[in-house]
């Protein structure tokens, strides 16, 4: 590559994350100040810590969910190609929202069985995100015909498999808040707490710190999406 | 034609019958006079469905509208703080909206439509800026202002274009913004129950589905389907 044309590229990127930080920094500062008391959780120990703590209970829900989400659904983009972005059935299976899955679940689940459990969230986070996630996939890969369909079903699988390698942290950086809106949703109408829910219960107990980090995760996670993006575009098509 | 159909929903609102309280009704099963019975009010269940469908259907048209007339200028103008607007991007609308309804205890109807249509505008402007440009970056555009037009003339000639160009992007918005109301108040969090929405229907009905659950809550749910289905049907056509 010409270093001489990677240097304005390099400097619009800092530029470009830097407009970005002051973002970040403005929205730390916005939960900081945010009106009301700190609800916090342990008696004498009140100031700098946490309101709620962080555990596995809450954690594993969402990340069995995500990860389950991230394996089935570039493992099905690769089986299924790019035609399955065309495909009438996956719009049909797309159109409805997040909670009416939830509303179904909860509308058929039996009252004698107790409320649905970590389980119930896992499958209905999984019915409703992986056709967005299997168009968003799909609709990046490239077309298949004339090339390499031509050469054969091992020639289809290497130039999926090569292509689903390259996207998929930045489609991991992408859809990550998606996936994290959508848990909020279908947690609060199953009521199971997970990670999404944690988001929410520190806003409304003022758990700054708690705040704080989960907007840094944010912002980590979109500079790493923008540094990814920056290095793609450099290295041309 | 169908979104014109859309935008004539929300005077139907206006034409429907005022929903009435009368204890002496309450908790009717269907009948030939309510179809989908009564609430514990006495309310009618087809009525309080329609009023509430009317309304979703009504506020989503207003607020995708009041979002493609903000992308507009974003996207015909230069492209400034790009970094800034792309880190504000990462963060899907509805999070930063449940969110702020849960920091400031709820949000308002003018409140929601506002912060709503400026999220959706702030998303919609890439996709409305990749429509434009060919043309935005071409010499025909700047041809009128070389030959000395005014804006006024400028605004004629272009807007017509720029309206055409915009337009494709409402059902997407239109349903974005019908979903994420309908969240909204699913989840207690939106503008007072003092008004019917879809939202806040699914919100009562939803809980008592499994157990003791009204024709009004299957219909709600249906109308969702119906909906979603509508939505899909807009999306494989325009993709066609």
């Amino acid at each position: 590559m010409d270093p001489e044309t990677l240097k304005p590229r390099s400097r619009g990127l800092w530029g470009h994350l830097l407009q970005g930080w002051v973002v970040w920094v403005l929205a730390l500062g916005a939960a900081w100040t945010l009106p009301g008391r700190a609800i916090l959780g342990r008696e004498g120990r009140d100031v700098g810590v946490s309101a709620l703590p962080l555990g596995l209970g809450i954690v594993a829900p969402s990340l069995v969910s995500m990860v389950a989400l991230a394996l089935v659904a570039p493992l099905l983009a690769w089986a299924m190609g790019s035609r399955l972005a065309r495909h009438r059935g996956l719009a049909l299976w797309e159109a409805p929202p997040g909670f009416f899955w939830a509303g179904l679940l909860l509308a058929i689940w039996p009252a004698s069985a107790g409320p649905p459990g970590r389980l119930a969230l896992v499958l209905v986070f999984l019915i409703a995100a992986l056709p967005s996630e299997l168009r968003w996939l799909c609709q990046a890969m490239p077309r298949e015909e004339p090339f390499p369909a031509v050469w054969g079903r091992r020639a289809v699988r290497c130039c999926r498999s090569r292509t689903l390698r390259r996207l998929a942290p930045r489609w991991l950086a992408v859809r990550l808040p998606l996936w994290l809106t959508a848990t909020v949703v279908l947690e609060r109408i199953l009521a199971v707490p997970a990670l999404g829910s944690d988001w929410m219960a520190r806003l409304a107990a003022r758990d700054r710190i708690g705040l704080a980090c989960w907007i840094l995760a944010l912002a980590l996670l979109w500079t790493l999406m923008v540094r990814a993006e920056g290095l793609s575009s450099q290295e041309g098509p | 034609m169908k979104r014109r159909v859309l935008l004539l929903l929300t005077p139907m609102l206006l034409l429907l019958p005022e929903l009435r309280v009368d204890p002496f009704r309450a908790d009717l099963p269907c009948q030939w006079l309510h179809p989908l019975g009564t609430d514990a009010l006495g309310r009618d269940g087809l009525l309080r469905l329609m009023h509430a469908a009317s309304r979703s259907v009504g506020f989503a048209s207003a607020v995708s509208l009041l979002a493609l007339g903000g992308a507009l200028p974003m996207a015909l103008g230069e492209e400034r703080f790009r970094g800034a607007r792309s880190a504000l991007r990462i963060v899907p609308p509805l999070l930063l909206l449940l969110s702020l309804a849960v920091a400031l205890d709820g949000l308002g109807w003018m409140g929601l439509a506002f912060t709503l249509s400026a999220l959706l505008a702030l998303q919609a402007e890439p996709a409305l800026r990749a429509r434009l440009d060919p043309i935005r970056r071409a010499p025909v555009w700047s041809m009128a202002r070389i030959q000395g037009a005014g804006m006024g003339h400028r605004l004629r000639v272009w807007a017509p274009w720029a309206y055409g160009e915009a337009l494709p992007l409402l059902p997407s918005l239109w349903i974005a913004v019908l979903w994420d109301e309908g969240v909204l108040r699913l989840l207690g969090l939106g503008p007072p129950p003092t008004r019917d929405s879809l939202g806040l229907l699914l919100y009562e009905e939803l809980p008592r589905l499994s157990t003791d659950g009204t024709m009004l809550g299957w219909a709600s749910l249906v109308l969702v389907v119906a909906l979603a289905a509508w939505s899909a049907s807009k999306t494989s056509m325009e993709e066609s």
